[in-house]
């Protein structure tokens, strides 16, 4: 009796009462993940609400943002989209708490570490947005300005411009995330170095006549102006 | 209404309002705005002086030059210039000598600066006419002072614009935005609402300077919009005087047209803003009083690069088509791709696509669609367009003709003015209806 005593009924309670004292933290995980889900979903309703009162979609259809999208197969309106990634942030938010509360060393020490480097996350999201922002705006003056002076190539600048802007802030994102840092900004100098010291020399040892007659070809129509004053 | 700071404008500076103070008041005040224009000035100067003693000489009249920090000497120039021989040119000597002023403006450096020194020299002063005239004038003479001033003092009108022979081909942006929407929008068949020199009561310079627009672009540029169509939007007495001939020196060739359309179309939209319940009331137009006795005048000739100015159309359609469609119909953007296809010879932008163009981008502005400046500024291909069609369409017409289609154009304008308004009101304007 004794000998079954020990070997399988007070493990057994061992375990009955660890399962016990267990049992709270599983039940407030639980709940928080059902409170999650529910803020989750109400949250997304409301911002969703939101979006369409201040016609988010229209701007960011202006914006090109809905082209953007379009071209890598994301159909639905920018509103839709960003209320479901709100519910999802919420929801995960709460998945965290949830995880915390059950008090598991190693899981909170891994929530711990996440935590510190969420601020990167956004900053680095915040950095590409703007990037994005920021190349639209400089693509168009450019273009718009190229194509005011006549610049038979006004497209291909104002691409190169936007692509420059890009990637700019994608280098910057990169290096706010920590990923690769030293590489990052040596690959970005040795690019922009390389194609300032590779047109240097194209245009400026290499044959300045042709340059001249070439960049003349390519972006001047000619240099005949009329008198009239528009004003 | 703005109060105005003690410090900004020219009661901050003692010298100038110390000498005023001697001068306690006077009748008239002729502005000429400058920023080196050393070369020219001396004459435009010396023509307001003989006009001065030849048509007011029993009026207390100052001449006031607000300089933008001119570093050629252009003040100088003011201030040495006068008449030697009056009797030269046939003036009487003034019994009253004209009193002049030369001082540099303070605040955001632009024309509008400028005006609003001269505007509150003439608040001080009380003065009852004023008179601006442009300081790069070579074709000013002493008649021009008084045809821009006795309608202020003999029939108290408010406002005088200027009425101009000018070539065919100048004053393009006049021509065909500026003139046919001030006329469609206010009523009032002003023919030129940015000449530039311009005659207004020291009643107009004092409800001028009260309107809060010194920190705005009016003070940098668009104050010869912003000033016609303040003085029509607020009901005062409007006329125009014909002044011969508008020949001034070249303009800088490097100008860039792009802003110069930017500058004056975002200025005459922006006004369309502050003035929606004046504009969409009003319907038609008609002429106003026209002073001067009209005579034929021989004009230097335009050379015209045509086949330069449909490519640049062309090169826009291509490239700034994703932009126009932000604001254009479909239907004229088929069109402009149709048009992209023709040859020179067979070019042509109609009146009605054209007005329905300049009523669209106004639309896009108001609903700030996109930045203002990019969206202004991708109008130039099509006013390129517009204006190479305008010049195949009156090759071989005289100035009655030319005259006679601006007309025409005008009347477009006024006849899609509903379709403007309609828009508007789409798009939230109009206070009754937002």
């Amino acid at each position: 009796m004794n000998i079954l005593d020990r070997i399988i009924v007070e493990p057994l309670e061992q375990f009955c009462e660890k399962i016990i004292r267990f049992m709270p933290n599983v039940l407030t995980s639980v709940v928080m993940l059902i409170i999650g889900i529910i803020a989750g979903s109400v949250l997304k309703g409301a911002f969703l609400r939101i979006f369409k009162a201040v016609n988010l979609d229209k701007y960011c259809e202006r914006f090109g943002m809905v082209d953007m999208l379009a071209k890598s197969g994301i159909e639905e309106p920018v509103s839709v989209i960003l209320s479901r990634i709100i519910k999802l942030v919420t929801i995960f938010i709460f998945i965290v708490i949830a995880l915390q509360s059950l008090n598991f060393p190693s899981v909170t020490m891994i929530m711990d570490r996440f935590f510190l480097y969420l601020p990167n996350v956004f900053v680095a999201a915040l950095l590409l947005f703007a990037g994005y922002i920021l190349s639209s705006f400089g693509g168009r003056a450019v273009l718009i300005a190229a194509v005011n002076s006549g610049i038979r190539s006004a497209r291909l600048i104002s691409r190169l411009v936007r692509i420059f802007i890009l990637l700019l802030s994608l280098s910057m994102a990169l290096e706010q995330l920590d990923i690769g840092k030293g590489t990052i900004v040596l690959a970005f100098s040795i690019l922009l170095g390389g194609a300032v010291l590779s047109l240097s020399i194209a245009f400026g040892l290499g044959g300045r006549d042709i340059a001249r007659k070439y960049l003349e070809k390519k972006f001047m129509k000619d240099d005949e102006n009329d008198d009239i004053q528009h004003l | 209404m703005k109060k105005i700071d003690k410090n900004d404008g020219i009661t901050g500076r003692k010298e100038l309002r110390d000498s005023l103070r001697s001068m306690k008041r006077a009748d008239i005040l002729v502005g000429i705005p400058s920023y080196n224009n050393a070369r020219t000035i001396g004459h435009v100067v010396k023509a307001v002086q003989a006009g001065l003693a030849k048509y007011f000489p029993h009026m207390r009249a100052v001449l006031v030059n607000s300089d933008g920090g001119s570093t050629d000497g252009t003040p100088d120039v003011v201030q040495k210039a006068s008449i030697e021989d009056f009797q030269s040119i046939l003036v009487r000597h003034r019994a009253i000598p004209v009193f002049k002023i030369a001082t540099p403006y303070s605040g955001i450096p632009g024309k509008g600066s400028a005006f609003r020194t001269i505007f509150e020299i003439a608040g001080m002063l009380k003065v009852k006419a004023c008179a601006v005239v442009d300081s790069d004038l070579r074709s000013i003479t002493p008649e021009w002072i008084e045809l821009l001033i006795k309608p202020l003092i003999d029939d108290s009108y408010d406002y005088v614009a200027p009425l101009y022979h000018r070539h065919k081909y100048d004053g393009t942006i006049t021509n065909s935005i500026v003139y046919p929407l001030t006329r469609a929008l206010y009523g009032k068949r002003i023919r030129q609402p940015i000449g530039g020199d311009f005659g207004f009561s020291g009643k107009l310079a004092e409800f001028y300077l009260s309107k809060d627009v010194w920190e705005t672009d009016v003070a940098r540029f668009g104050i010869d919009i912003w000033m016609t169509t303040t003085a029509v939007a607020n009901d005062f007495r409007v006329c125009q005087a014909f002044l011969g001939a508008k020949i001034h020196d070249p303009k800088d060739p490097g100008a860039d047209l792009s802003a110069m359309l930017y500058e004056v179309t975002g200025a005459a939209f922006d006004l369309m803003e502050a003035y929606e319940d004046v504009w969409n009331k009003v319907s038609g137009s008609e002429d106003i009083p026209s002073y001067g006795f009209q005579y034929a005048v021989g004009l230097e000739p335009v050379s015209v690069n045509l086949e330069r100015m449909v490519d640049k159309f062309r090169l826009g359609v291509e490239e700034l088509g994703s932009i126009w469609k932000e604001v254009l119909s479909p239907d004229i953007i088929d069109f402009l791709y149709d048009v992209k296809k023709v040859s020179v010879d067979n070019f042509h932008i109609p009146s009605e696509a054209w007005a329905e163009i300049v009523y669209s981008f106004a639309i896009g502005v108001h609903r700030k669609i996109m930045n203002k400046e990019h969206l202004l500024k991708s109008l130039t291909p099509l006013y390129m367009g517009r204006t190479a069609s305008f010049v195949i369409e009156t090759a071989g017409s005289d100035s009655a003709e030319v005259e006679a289609k601006i007309d025409e154009l005008c009347q477009v304008f006024e006849h899609k003015k509903n379709m403007l308004i309609a828009d508007w009101v789409q798009q939230g304007g109009f206070h009754e209806h937002s």
